[in-house]
């Protein structure tokens, strides 16, 4: 396993593209949550928002930029053929799919908690500034709640990345894989945003990959939302879980 | 001239390395012109600016007298093989064919026909992502021969091609030229070339070495008694070979 | 055929030669209008009064056919042909109910469109047409007319040392509203045309209350009922049947399931001052039939990520396999081979998406219909200029990422970009991941502005909603939001032939 896995940092490390992902991830993410903060002022207090959430916003583009990279960890490979390369160089397929897990965790990881603590950054320097004083202190680390939604935060991140690397192995082209990544983590959010039916509606958020993972983020209103914050994390995880093992079976069976 | 490719001192550099030095020869319908170099001498670089996929620095390339680009329809011109591979493999090879046809507005019965000539018959249906090295390689030829063209470029079209198919392609080389036709055939099968090239054009480092007719190189080579192509182009590019490995102990 | 005509020939061969874009396309179809139709056949519309469950009502109907909301005390005579009516109005007051912060008591105040005046109305019905002259709470006089016409008049409020004299006057067919401060000089405020027979008389309404948050969850509002009274002396009545009595009519009151009145108005006459009370509104319903529009569309956006993904592997596929070089052998001016790939899978992707658009609106407002949705239609003309405006919608993306592929040469990275700058700020609107004037500004800003083709009512100055991209208000108008898609998209594919143009292939 550290043959392989030390075979896969190379290739990351020499892959131009995937060097200028990671920075992408925290400018997309920190930029985002900066459009958020800035638009949100409140006129006398108590303006229904959540401060360490409406910090955090910049997640859901960040994202995308995770499942790129997540995406061209594998699905780079299996477009020019070097996916043959690699098992012949390693047999052992389920090794090297763990290996791009461990570093496609990894880097988002590192990449997340930049992002992740840049937000929160803004939102200490800009939320108190914005009328947001009266009673809603700035987003600050010691606060139980708002650790919780930070971690969980680069967590929500780390577990999409995985996610998306299940999705990638399966579906061989990159372009697609990303494409129904996207799709299937922005359908059911939209599907019941527009639905007017609230059992249903909260259903459907309860079990989504999206809207469960970003439970973690709430720090106020705990009771609206669908699921609690630390089972919703565990929600994606099982998703991220069961997209790794459709990859596993398929990369296992398939010709390269 | 409505059947010539001429090259007139091309130049081109690709970065700090230089591709083409002056590059200069023609090629004249009736026979098969050899086209050969060491790797890294310019050949496919002068077939790409001939056929306007790359732009010189200098100089000009002319089929049947005008620029390529200016061509309008130009595979009714000009039939080319530079890369097998490039072909999409979710689509049939009859298909492939098909829209190649379109971009001509040749009839669709032309391209049954041409896959017929190659050999493709049976599988005209079967996505070209299946195919073997060879088989891509005579859609290539295909392909080229789709507008019959009076000129064709073929670059080692004799790879991937098993003995039966060589045999083939000599004959169909030997066809094209005898109707007429401008055939430029760059190959590093020298054995193949010495038989059915008459006119033959080495290159190194980015300049024409030689351009003579056939039995003239082969009378000027060294060696005792009649000299083969081999013996003649190692003589002319040994100064001329970029990457040279080393030999094995 | 032309040169270029052999091309487009040769590029729909191409198109149409791989399943996987050919399935990819209409699969796009066939999720927009699935995922609608799931949308409005779970979504229910359950009205209320009280705890009994009633059949939800219809909206009236204005004289333009628009939904309406026609709801005041009016105290009223008739009037066949030419008159008059001249009213002092001396104080405005009201009552908001459960307002922020707390919502917890009634507190005395006024909305800012709480309306009292004069009104000529054509007959009692909901949705008739009128002409009314009024003072409002925080707008000052306005005259309106057919609930979307509005002019303003002199600011201020009214009170006892400020009253307001107010004038309508019918002379023919044309009725002319008049304000004074002292009732000897008079100040036109406007004119309007209402014929026939009608209903001279006074009025009072107020809308609800309402507060909109743009908040982190898609947003909302919130509305509680607000009621005024205004009280009315110096009455003047000309042109109407002599000695006639003040008839009294609470238009628009809906009834309770025991027989009461739901919020009623009311008048009290004493010594010719009238005291008339009203809650309600004289205005265009707002917001009603936009979300409509917008849930029976909801499947576009996953629908255009598909479409993005075969329009960028329409081009990386060529560039990454080499069979560019084919194609340039075959038509050697680069330039006319995107546009030629531009007209095929812009043609595709437009009669795609306005098909799919074109069947799941009428489709889902049919499974609305059915689930107790009573809101009225959209007329045919407006489902039709929406479907052309969503295949326009869907061609403009498609465009957008056969630019970038094109331009990038990456089917990941053309994906990734089309999908953040066209899907996402939509979402980001809709679903509510930012606040409302962060998605409104992305909404002007990116491609995802062509989404405001959704938008089939317009905002009014006159009537305060909320109007916010989750309702279906849009800050740029459609043909607007197009044009900044298509901005985009020439601009991608601009750069991407020059790209093609100057490069070695």
């Amino acid at each position: 396993m550290n043959r392989v896995l030390h075979a896969e940092w190379t290739k990351v490390r020499t892959e131009p593209t995937a060097r200028w992902l990671l920075p992408t991830i925290v400018v997309a993410t920190v930029l985002v949550s900066l459009l958020a903060i800035a638009a949100a002022s409140c006129e006398g207090g108590g303006c229904g928002l959540d401060p360490v959430a409406l910090s955090l916003a910049g997640v859901q583009l960040g994202q995308a930029v995770v499942v790129m990279l997540a995406v061209l960890a594998i699905g780079g490979e299996q477009g020019t053929g070097l996916l043959r390369t690699t098992f012949t160089a390693a047999p052992r397929r389920m090794v090297v799919l763990a290996a791009k897990a461990v570093l496609t965790g990894g880097l988002t990881l590192a990449a997340g908690t930049v992002a992740v603590l840049g937000c929160v950054a803004a939102g200490r320097a800009i939320l108190p500034g914005n009328g947001n004083g009266n009673g809603n202190a700035a987003p600050s680390l010691a606060d139980g709640p708002t650790l919780r939604a930070v971690v969980g935060s680069v967590l929500y991140l780390v577990l999409i990345g995985l996610l998306a690397l299940g999705v990638a192995a399966a579906i061989r082209d990159s372009a697609a894989a990303m494409g129904a990544v996207l799709a299937l983590l922005y359908a059911v959010p939209l599907v019941a945003a527009a639905i007017n039916d609230p059992e249903l509606q909260r259903t459907l958020r309860r079990f989504a990959p999206m809207t469960a993972g970003l439970a973690v983020q709430a720090t106020t209103d705990l009771d609206d939302l669908p699921i609690g914050p630390w089972a919703g994390l565990a929600v994606l995880a099982a998703w991220s879980g069961a997209s790794l093992l459709l990859g596993a079976l398929l990369l296992h069976h398939r010709d390269p | 001239m409505a059947s010539s490719i001429e090259v007139s001192d091309l130049r081109k550099r690709y970065g700090r390395t230089v591709a083409l030095d002056g590059m200069s020869f023609t090629v004249r319908p009736g026979h098969v012109t050899g086209f050969v170099g060491p790797n890294g001498a310019g050949k496919s670089t002068t077939m790409r600016v001939v056929l306007g996929l790359a732009a010189p620095d200098g100089g000009t390339a002319l089929v049947g007298g005008v620029p390529y680009r200016t061509l309008r329809r130009p595979l009714t011109h000009v039939g080319a093989l530079l890369d097998a591979g490039a072909l999409q493999p979710s689509r049939s090879a009859r298909n492939h064919l098909l829209w190649l046809a379109h971009s001509q507005g040749l009839a669709t019965r032309r391209v049954d026909e041409v896959l017929e000539q190659a050999g493709l018959g049976e599988v005209r249906r079967r996505r070209a992502g299946g195919f073997s090295l060879g088989m891509r390689q005579q859609l290539g030829i295909a392909a080229a021969l789709l507008g019959d063209p009076p000129i064709l470029m073929l670059d080692e079209p004799f790879n991937g091609l098993d003995p039966e198919g060589i045999v083939w392609m000599r004959g169909l080389l030997g066809t094209l030229a005898a109707q007429d036709r401008a055939v430029l055939v760059s190959s590093h099968l020298m054995s193949e070339l010495q038989h059915i090239a008459a006119h033959v054009v080495i290159v190194g480092r980015g300049k024409v070495l030689a351009d003579t007719t056939m039995s003239e190189l082969l009378a000027a080579s060294p060696g005792e008694g009649a000299g083969s192509l081999e013996d003649a182009y190692f003589a002319l590019t040994r100064d001329a070979v970029e990457f040279r490995g080393e030999a094995a102990r | 055929m032309s040169d270029f005509g052999r091309l487009v020939r040769a590029e729909w061969t191409k198109f149409r030669t791989v399943r996987g874009w050919v399935l990819g396309t209409v699969a796009a179809a066939l999720v927009t209008v699935l995922l609608g139709l799931f949308v409005a056949s779970n979504s229910h519309s359950v009205c209320s009064k009280g705890t009994v469950d009633v059949e939800c009502p219809t909206s009236p109907v204005g004289p333009d056919g628009q939904p309406v909301r026609d709801k005041f005390y009016f105290v009223h005579q008739p009037l066949a042909g030419d008159g008059a009516i001249t009213v002092r109005v001396t104080s405005m007051t009201g009552l908001i109910t459960y307002p922020p912060p707390d919502h917890d008591e009634i507190v005395p105040g006024l909305v800012e469109w709480a309306k009292a005046g004069v009104i000529v109305k054509d007959g009692t019905a909901e949705g008739s047409r009128y002409v009314a002259l009024m003072v409002t709470a925080k707008h000052g006089v306005r005259m309106q007319h057919d609930f979307v016409h509005d002019t303003a008049g002199k600011p201020g409020a009214v009170s006892a040392d400020a009253p307001r004299w107010l004038r309508l006057t019918r002379v023919g067919d044309t009725l002319t509203g008049e304000e004074s401060a002292d009732g000897a000089s008079w100040t036109s405020v406007g004119t309007a045309q209402l014929a026939g027979t009608v209903e001279i008389g006074l009025f009072v309404t107020s809308p609800s209350d309402l507060t909109v948050h743009g908040g982190v969850g898609g947003g909302g509002f919130q509305a509680r009922l607000a009621k005024a009274t205004a009280t009315f002396d110096s009455v003047g009545l000309t042109g109407t049947a002599p000695g006639g009595d003040w008839l009294r009519d609470d238009i628009g009151v809906e009834p309770n399931p025991d027989g009461t009145l739901h919020h009623p108005g009311s008048v009290e006459e004493a010594g010719g001052v009238m005291t008339v009370s009203g809650n309600g509104d004289i205005a265009p319903l707002t917001g009603e039939s936009g979300p409509a529009i917008q849930l029976a569309l909801i499947g576009l956006v996953i629908g255009l990520i598909v479409v993005i993904v075969v329009a960028a592997l329409f081009i990386t596929t060529e560039l990454r396999r080499g069979v560019i070089g084919v194609t340039l052998l075959a038509s050697p001016r680069r330039g006319r081979v995107l546009a030629a790939k531009a007209v095929v899978l812009g043609a595709v992707t437009f009669v795609a998406g306005t098909a799919a658009a074109a069947l799941v609106i009428p489709l889902a407002w049919a499974a609305l219909r059915s689930n107790g949705f009573r809101q009225p239609g959209v007329p045919l003309p407006t489902i039709a200029r929406v479907a052309l405006e969503a295949g326009l919608l869907v061609a403009g993306a498609a465009l957008l990422a056969l630019g970038l592929g094109a331009l990038l040469r990456r089917g990941l990275a053309a994906v990734g970009i089309a999908v953040a700058v066209v899907v996402l700020p939509y979402l980001a609107a809709v679903v509510g991941g930012l606040p409302t004037a962060a998605s409104e500004w992305l909404l002007r800003l990116t491609p995802a502005a062509a989404f405001a083709i959704q938008q089939v009512t317009p905002e009014y100055a006159h009537v305060l909603a909320s109007y916010t991209p989750g309702s279906g208000y849009y800050p740029l108008p459609a043909w607007g939001g197009l044009a900044v898609m298509a901005g985009y998209a020439a601009l991608a594919l601009g750069l991407a032939s020059a790209r093609l143009r100057r490069s070695d292939a």
